[in-house]
């Protein structure tokens, strides 16, 4: 495109707009790539299943709304508490065994991402589904020339909280304490009397619930469908690596890709954009490969 | 010693291995089958390049997409372009997305010879550079795995958004078979099988040698333990870089050849779960052996043509849960089966040894 027609069709409200966008989109893919920097972070496990784990949460609020009739209030919960049941199911019959093989981890947790996907296609069908919200959700906000959907506000504030409560999870309580000792060295930490593999059963649940908590959210945003995890999954683990692994890195990796998406759409479109970020994730990973703020862990 | 180990042995099940596959158009008539065959041959060239480089180097690379897609799309160009001429310079595709002349990307490809060779060049500088830019800054392991996850989506969401250059999601469709100088390729034929066999012949056996050599054994070193390798002054990045784009070539090989027997490309060959699964069929089949991996690409496409008709819905669901079982109990994948097999039978023949278990001489995978 020219330098020319760049300018002549740069305008503040819409990009104040962009602006505005990129910190929902920041937004949605932190709490898609929390669960992941929890698993990643604590034992070093790259769950491939972690999109199916968010499509597994938006089919929970699904079910729960449409067989139950519970609110979607309590749906989101809910479905937090139900896919991290099924991470800790899948952290005791399989990831347990493979710590030691960080590459077989993902190869694994890939397999279980194809089984978990055509086994929700197989139940419900490809035929997308829908989560029905309260109307107050649906309609948007005004604020002068800014214009937002409320739904993507609630997305916001409830990363907000996400982050703050594990903020204070790892940081002010005694399990924090523990999983921060088993990150730096699991060894040491369990001859001081931590029980890493509890340490690591949790937290990979805790990981899980948080995917299925963020697809109950996404299930509004978007359509419910089998497939809707991989759209997510990439952009989640890209906030890890460029994080590299902790809660803070995510959080700072999630807003600052987030919003340079934005702004590259508003220059270009959303494809290209995407296709710019990558380009440049891959350059700063040749500057900073550790991310952006590493743990002091030893060498795993 | 085990039989599995002896390199005499592995050469001759080669032998017997490509000799049974030349003879395949001999006994089968029905030309289409043999394409079929032909396109798997190109899938085990695939497998091949990723146990070349996830399997001895150690590097997993769930994006060996990005150079099989890159040459397939310049074969395709370059196909397509052959059946255009002075009065017709266009593809009919271009028209039907308003350019009123050939870009500049698609001129080199009016000529066979450039364009082949940009097919195969272009994927293997790509693997070049970006493999130097992420194992410089030692990126690797998993971290690896998940930016060429990144870069394969890249690559995908590029493709279809140049709608005008590439056809977007409907891809090219060359209407005519390659044709080399007066000589017509015609896929369904035996012709074009040997051809893919040959160079899935010639790929095994330059892998083969390369894992042989100094340069392999330093590169299994790496997978190893790369620090130690560091420590003992090797340049590891150049290593596992050049490892990286050896596999790189072969995929570009493979995404060439599928072309010239399928006529067809489309974005869908950098679609993650092409990718992914190239990885299962390397680790089904064994990923530390190179014709393991090749078998396992055989029978994982085999049992998807063919099952996968009967199990239209659950070909997935029994993938999946083989795949995790292949990877939990048989790191070494189908193929371990047979050494330990070999391992069983040689153990009791040849009692006592030296007093090292045999077992911790050989690599085990995944650690």
């Amino acid at each position: 495109m020219a330098i020319g027609s760049f300018f002549t069709t740069f305008e503040w409200s819409a990009f104040i707009n962009a602006l505005i966008l990129g910190i929902s989109i920041a937004s949605i893919w932190l709490i898609a790539a929390l669960g992941l920097t929890i698993i990643y972070g604590a034992a070093g496990v790259i769950n491939m299943a972690h999109g199916e784990f968010i499509m597994l949460g938006a089919y929970s609020s699904y079910m729960l709304q449409n067989f139950l009739g519970l609110p979607f209030v309590l749906c989101v919960p809910a479905s937090f508490l139900i896919v991290a049941a099924v991470g800790l199911v899948l952290e005791r019959g399989l990831i347990r065994y493979l710590y030691k093989r960080p590459l077989d981890t993902l190869l694994a947790t890939f397999g279980v991402s194809l089984v978990l996907m055509q086994g929700v296609r197989l139940i419900f069908g490809s035929d997308p589904k829908y989560i029905a919200v309260p109307p107050i959700f649906t309609s948007n906000i005004q604020f002068g020339f800014v214009n937002i959907s409320v739904f993507r506000l609630v997305v916001l504030l409830v990363t907000m909280a996400i982050v703050a409560a594990l903020w204070a999870l790892f940081y002010r309580t005694r399990f924090g304490v523990q999983v921060r000792a088993v990150m730096q060295d699991k060894e040491m930490a369990a001859s001081f009397g931590v029980n890493s593999d509890r340490i690591y059963m949790l937290t990979f649940a805790l990981g899980a619930g948080l995917a299925g908590l963020a697809g109950s959210l996404f299930g509004v945003l978007n359509i419910v469908l089998p497939t809707m995890g991989t759209a997510y999954v990439v952009q989640a683990f890209l906030v890890v690596v460029v994080g590299g692994g902790t809660l803070a890195g995510s959080v700072a990796a999630g807003g600052a890709t987030g919003e340079l998406q934005s702004i590259f759409a508003y220059f270009t479109n959303d494809t290209f954009a995407r296709f710019v970020l990558f380009v440049l994730i891959v350059v700063f990973l040749r500057i900073r490969p550790q991310g952006l703020f590493t743990p002091a862990a030893k060498r795993r | 010693m085990n039989l599995y180990h002896k390199v005499g042995a592995q050469w001759l099940a080669y032998l017997v291995f490509f000799a049974v596959l030349a003879a395949v158009p001999l006994a089968v008539s029905d030309m289409f089958l043999l394409n079929q065959l032909a396109t798997y041959g190109v899938f085990g060239m695939l497998a091949l390049s990723i146990s070349l480089c996830w399997g001895f180097g150690g590097i997993l690379n769930l994006g060996q997409g990005i150079p099989f897609g890159l040459g397939a799309y310049g074969m395709a160009m370059t196909m397509q372009m052959q059946s255009q001429d002075a009065s017709n310079p266009m593809p009919p595709f271009m028209l039907n997305n308003s350019l009123d002349h050939l870009p500049g990307l698609w001129v080199p490809f009016g000529n066979t010879t450039v364009g082949i060779l940009l097919s195969l060049v272009v994927p293997t500088l790509f693997c070049a550079i970006f493999g130097s830019l992420m194992f410089r800054a030692r990126v690797s392991g998993p971290f690896f795995a998940i930016m060429t996850l990144a870069m394969l989506s890249a690559w995908y969401t590029l493709i279809l958004d140049i709608q005008p250059y590439t056809n977007g999601v409907n891809g090219i469709t060359p209407p005519a078979p390659l044709k080399l100088g007066d000589f017509v390729i015609d896929p369904y034929s035996s012709g074009a099988y040997w051809l893919v066999l040959a160079l899935l012949v010639a790929a095994t056996v330059a892998a083969k040698l390369m894992t042989r050599s100094r340069f392999g054994l330093v590169v299994q070193a790496i997978r190893n333990d790369a620090e130690r390798v560091r420590f003992l002054g090797y340049n590891v990045s150049g290593y596992e870089t050049a490892i990286y784009t050896v596999a790189g070539f072969f995929a570009a090989v493979a995404g060439c050849c599928w072309v010239m027997m399928t006529q067809y490309v489309s974005p869908a060959q950098f679609d993650t779960t092409f990718s992914l699964s190239m990885v299962i069929w390397a680790g089904i089949g064994g990923r530390m052996s190179l014709m393991g991996s090749i078998l396992g690409a055989f029978i994982i496409q085999s049992a998807q043509s063919y099952l996968g008709d009967t199990f239209l819905n659950t070909w997935l669901l029994v993938l999946g849960g083989f795949f995790i079982l292949v990877v939990r109990f048989l790191p070494k994948g189908l193929i371990g089966l047979l050494e330990s097999a070999l391992g069983r039978i040689s153990a009791g023949s040849n009692k006592g040894g030296n007093g090292v278990s045999a077992r911790r001489l050989y690599p085990q995978p995944g650690e």
